[in-house]
């Protein structure tokens, strides 16, 4: 079972491949706001909801695509790691 | 992936069927002239479990998997030639059954599914707007918090069954600055004060279906009236489109189906210099283009639905099914017009009102371009 660091440096990478390209990895910190920001919109969430279930063999509940729930990458962690 | 059906569920295909091919087709011309819903259809339809197919039976369903449902709304389709009808019942289900399902409170599923399921309430769906219609989330419909309530104020547009809908699903925004962070959705239930439908909308196809404006003017919603959470409204449109854009289009396989046959039956008894029609190569082969693509709409639909109940995301499944069926469904229509001939362009035989039926699917619940900008998006481009 991978680790919550491993959870984390994947999709913080993902994020930076996809969704913020050339931007510097070090911004992306655990407490930035995707949602609330705009760096995830409604696509980029199915987007990154669809590599975590294939990547790590997990699903979601329909209200766990919220801000509630995945709006910073620590998050996201904590959402994907209590699957797993 | 096994797309095979068990008995009860062929069973379950089948008496739906049985009832669609019978009175629920009776009076059509008529109805589709006058844009005239049939509520004694919906009841019909309610009564045998139609509308509560994935509602667990503890709030009035029939509790039943995302492919029974897909493959039992495909037969009503397959039987029932008032799409209209058909459109309306997926409108309810997918819009705001669903949502109440998914995001409700216990006490708000109780409280509404029972009738949703039954037929004694009938449901609709509040985005679009007249600025806002692919561009959903730029809507400017505002809920303002007041104490225990919310006050709505603006307008909605093409709200499907909305001049007959108990409750509506609105989805409106209490802080703008926020953008689609700032949108809500609320239950709005018919006769509260300040919310009014217009009348009659008279559109081209799926007449029977009732459509309407809805307006909002200080109108007063209970807070818990609201579902999910406050600003929760982008993820619950995403989900609910999700569902939407997968099975809305279930019955067009079965009209697809209905429409192949009935090329095929008039191909094999219409004769012209001296043979049956479909003997001409470039008739067959038309029929042939018809019975691969509702083959592969099939595919698609089941595909989603198998994984939705596999637990799995479908946003890419889902909008290739509805861009897929959409377009297939109407190409078809349009085959079976031409192979029928002057007669298919009349209004006795039935099939001109097919083709206008269809051609809302390419539009409703996402445009074409949509669905195609979704599912570039999830293949990462």
């Amino acid at each position: 079972m991978p680790s919550p660091e491993d959870v984390k440096a994947t999709i913080k990478t993902y994020i930076l491949e996809e969704f913020l390209p050339g931007e510097d990895p070090d911004e992306l910190t655990d407490s930035v706001e995707l949602m609330t920001m705009g760096i995830l919109d409604s696509i980029s969430v199915m987007q990154l909801v669809s590599f975590v279930e294939e990547k790590f063999d997990c699903s979601f509940d329909a209200h766990e695509l919220s801000v509630d729930h995945m709006n910073t990458l620590e998050d996201i962690t904590k959402l994907v790691t209590s699957k797993l | 992936m096994d797309f095979g059906w068990t008995k009860e569920q062929k069973e379950l295909r089948s008496g739906i069927e049985e009832l669609a091919k019978g009175e629920l087709n009776e009076g059509l011309i008529e109805r589709d002239v006058n844009s005239e819903f049939n509520r004694k259809g919906w009841m019909q339809c309610a009564e045998a479990g139609v509308h509560g197919l994935p509602i667990p039976v503890e709030y009035g369903g029939l509790g039943r998997d995302t492919m029974t449902t897909v493959g039992v709304l495909e037969r009503l389709g397959y039987g029932c030639r008032d799409n209209g009808l058909v459109f309306s019942i997926n409108a309810h289900m997918w819009t705001l059954s669903i949502p109440i399902l998914h995001f409700g409170t216990d006490e708000q599923k109780k409280r509404w599914l029972p009738g949703l399921c039954d037929g004694s309430l009938i449901g609709g769906n509040a985005m679009s707007e007249p600025s806002s219609g692919s561009d959903a989330y730029s809507l400017t419909t505002s809920a303002r918090r007041d104490g225990d309530s919310y006050v709505l104020n603006g307008n909605k547009t093409f709200v499907s069954n909305g001049s007959e809908a108990d409750l509506a699903l609105v989805y409106a925004t209490s802080d703008p600055e926020k953008g689609p962070a700032g949108i809500s959705a609320f239950i709005v239930e018919k006769g509260t004060p300040g919310f009014e439908a217009t009348g009659h909308v008279e559109k081209m196809g799926n007449r029977t279906s009732p459509m309407a404006d809805l307006f909002f003017d200080d109108c007063r919603v209970p807070a818990e009236n609201r579902l999910s959470s406050e600003g929760d409204g982008v993820s619950l449109f995403t989900h609910s489109m999700t569902w939407e854009r997968a099975c809305i289009l279930s019955s067009a396989v079965g009209a697809m189906d209905r429409l192949v046959e009935m090329s095929v039956r008039h191909a094999k008894t219409r004769k012209q210099f001296g043979q049956p029609i479909g003997k001409f190569q470039m008739i067959a082969s038309r029929i042939v283009d018809m019975k691969l693509r509702v083959e592969t709409a099939r595919a698609l639909l089941y595909k989603a639905a198998w994984l939705r109940d596999q637990g799995r995301s479908i946003f890419l499944e889902s909008a290739m099914a509805k861009l897929h069926i959409s377009e297939s469904w109407i190409a078809t229509a349009q085959d079976a017009m031409h192979i029928q001939g002057g007669q298919g362009y009349m209004r006795e035989t039935e099939v001109e009102r097919e083709l206008r039926d269809a051609l809302g699917s390419r539009i409703y619940s996402g445009t074409s371009e949509i669905q195609r900008v979704l599912i570039a998006s999830m293949m990462g481009l």
